[in-house]
């Protein structure tokens, strides 16, 4: 009973993290057809900027998390006008767009690490207590990666379905010629799209650095859980990916319980190639893209 | 009275290839005017080009005096032009009732939704029948249905239809005549693409016949009726 309270706790951390770093991922490919290689240098970038604001210039954490959201939001919108915005009229936009993010992302990170060194730094927004089940201890820490993950998927969730904006990118994800004949101007969706996908990313990182610590590479993993995540669930579902990155999550959690930290990235990925054979779209995919 | 859209010497394309050269047209306000003709000779990419989906390469557009050549898509929207485009192009993922509501994005349509929903549910009933089934779950017919729907529900100066028959049914296309029909008695103003020259002859006020990126026959429907050379030439009938 405690061990399956236990893996459910930090399962549910997993997946609610994983979510988190996976949704910004999926919006994009789905509106763009655009693997933002950039993502996890985000990531450390949102990490960075929190640790900055409240470490350094010492202001309250909701400040630094809203400094974080904001610089990688912009730093997304920088993406679409220098990067993604002179290809999107070429054949080849796909290739040449996952190319220049890798470009993109190498400078963010030699950036990062120029300002604040190689050294592993502790990120300062943290919970400390826990919350005790039984013989369960939950860190306070977990719970607030949950409530924050459940926070943003319900904003995105209200943001796609009530807003005129979240119309916009569903319409756009759906089928491009079409809503540019509805009136929707797609360049500034494309241009909102990526920059809330910055601010995901920021609290992804500041949430991820928080269980670990501040490195200028610390991104890499997560984007490449992100992406394995989001190809499970079929490329540019949003709905998908968060369903795929909890259940991913709840999997790796009794994986390394049962046999060991060093096996589940393995494990998992052994399934998800099961899982590709047996569906090639992707779990939600529906043989053609299916998005948002 | 000058024409309400006015075509000058367009000319577009895609990539190195020019597709349409040099076209000229008027369409007069309730005009229902036919662009017809072979596959693959320009029709829908002289739709497209007025819709601002394909950059002009030349030449001059105007809509009620106005210049639209450059505009982007979205802005020649606003200006009044609705196409609903061939092969309908729904959002599949939406249900009938939001792929309808997606009509009405621009805030001068979406003040007046609600009108507009009650006229498109009055000229095609089954649509309020569907309306909360996802549209990649509808057939061919009701497809179009929504196709044409949605864009009835942005108002708009000008209606393009691309080939709105294609691929249907014989009774589901004597129904989207009906519409056509009704919208016509309307007073809409309706630029048509049609695969089916002499059904559209039958209730065009003008025809043009693309061939090859230009055209080389304009006149009444009347008129290319009694020409059946022409019809046989180009249009194999």
């Amino acid at each position: 009973m405690d061990v399956a309270v236990q893996i459910l706790a930090s399962g549910l951390t997993l997946g609610a993290l994983y979510a988190v770093s996976t949704v910004g991922l999926a919006l994009v490919y789905g509106s763009l057809n655009m693997l933002n290689m950039s993502h996890g240098a985000l990531l450390a970038l949102g990490g960075y900027v929190c640790y900055y604001a409240m470490t350094v210039l010492g202001l309250p954490a909701i400040v630094g998390v809203a400094a974080a959201m904001a610089i990688c939001g912009l730093a997304g919108l920088a993406i679409y006008h220098l990067a993604a915005r002179p290809m999107l009229a070429s054949r080849n936009f796909e290739t040449q767009i996952f190319i220049a993010t890798i470009g993109v992302g190498a400078v963010l990170e030699n950036v990062i690490l120029r300002i604040f060194g190689p050294q592993p730094v502790a990120q300062p927004l943290r919970l400390q207590g826990a919350l005790v089940i039984g013989n369960v201890h939950i860190p306070n820490q977990n719970l607030l990666i949950l409530a924050v993950a459940v926070a943003m998927m319900a904003v995105i969730a209200f943001l796609l379905n009530r807003t005129r904006i979240g119309r916009a990118i569903r319409a756009t994800a759906q089928n491009r010629d079409a809503a540019q004949l509805m009136g929707i101007r797609i360049g500034r969706v494309y241009a909102q799209v990526l920059a809330l996908s910055g601010a995901l990313a920021a609290l992804s990182g500041i949430l991820i650095s928080s269980l670990s610590s501040l490195l200028p590479n610390m991104g890499g993993d997560p984007m490449l859980k992100a992406f394995v995540i989001c190809v499970v669930a079929g490329l540019g579902n949003v709905y998908g990916a968060v369903t795929a990155a909890i259940v991913l999550g709840l999997l790796e959690a009794a994986i390394q319980y049962v046999f060991g930290v060093q096996y589940s990235f393995a494990i998992l990925l052994v399934l998800v190639i099961a899982v590709l054979i047996w569906r090639p779209a992707g779990l939600f995919g529906r043989g053609q893209v299916v998005r948002l | 009275m000058t024409p309400l859209l006015v075509l000058n010497g367009i000319s577009a394309g895609y990539g190195h290839q020019v597709v349409i050269r040099d076209i000229s047209l008027g369409i007069e306000e309730g005009q229902l005017v036919a662009l017809i003709g072979p596959n693959g000779h320009g029709k829908t990419t002289l739709l497209r080009t007025i819709s601002g989906l394909i950059r002009t390469r030349g030449g001059s557009m105007t809509l009620a005096g106005r210049r639209i050549d450059g505009m982007r898509a979205d802005e020649i929207v606003a200006e009044g032009i609705i196409h609903v485009p061939q092969g309908d192009l729904l959002f599949p993922e939406m249900s009938v009732f939001e792929n309808l509501r997606m009509g009405a994005f621009l805030p001068g349509a979406a003040s007046r939704e609600k009108d507009r929903l009650e006229e498109v549910f009055a000229l095609l009933p089954k649509l309020k029948e569907r309306r909360h089934q996802l549209a990649s779950t509808l057939s061919g017919g009701e497809r179009r249905m929504v196709g044409i729907g949605r864009g009835l529900m942005a108002g708009g100066r000008i209606l393009m239809l691309d080939e709105p028959s294609l691929g249907l049914a014989p009774i589901v296309i004597d129904q989207i005549y009906a519409v056509i029909q009704s919208l016509r008695q309307s007073g809409r103003t309706i630029l048509i693409v049609e695969e089916n020259a002499t059904r559209i002859a039958e209730i065009a006020d003008v025809l043009h016949l693309l061939d090859n990126g230009e055209f080389a026959w304009s006149g009444s429907g009347r008129e290319l009726l009694s020409r059946p050379e022409l019809l046989a030439a180009y249009l194999g009938g």
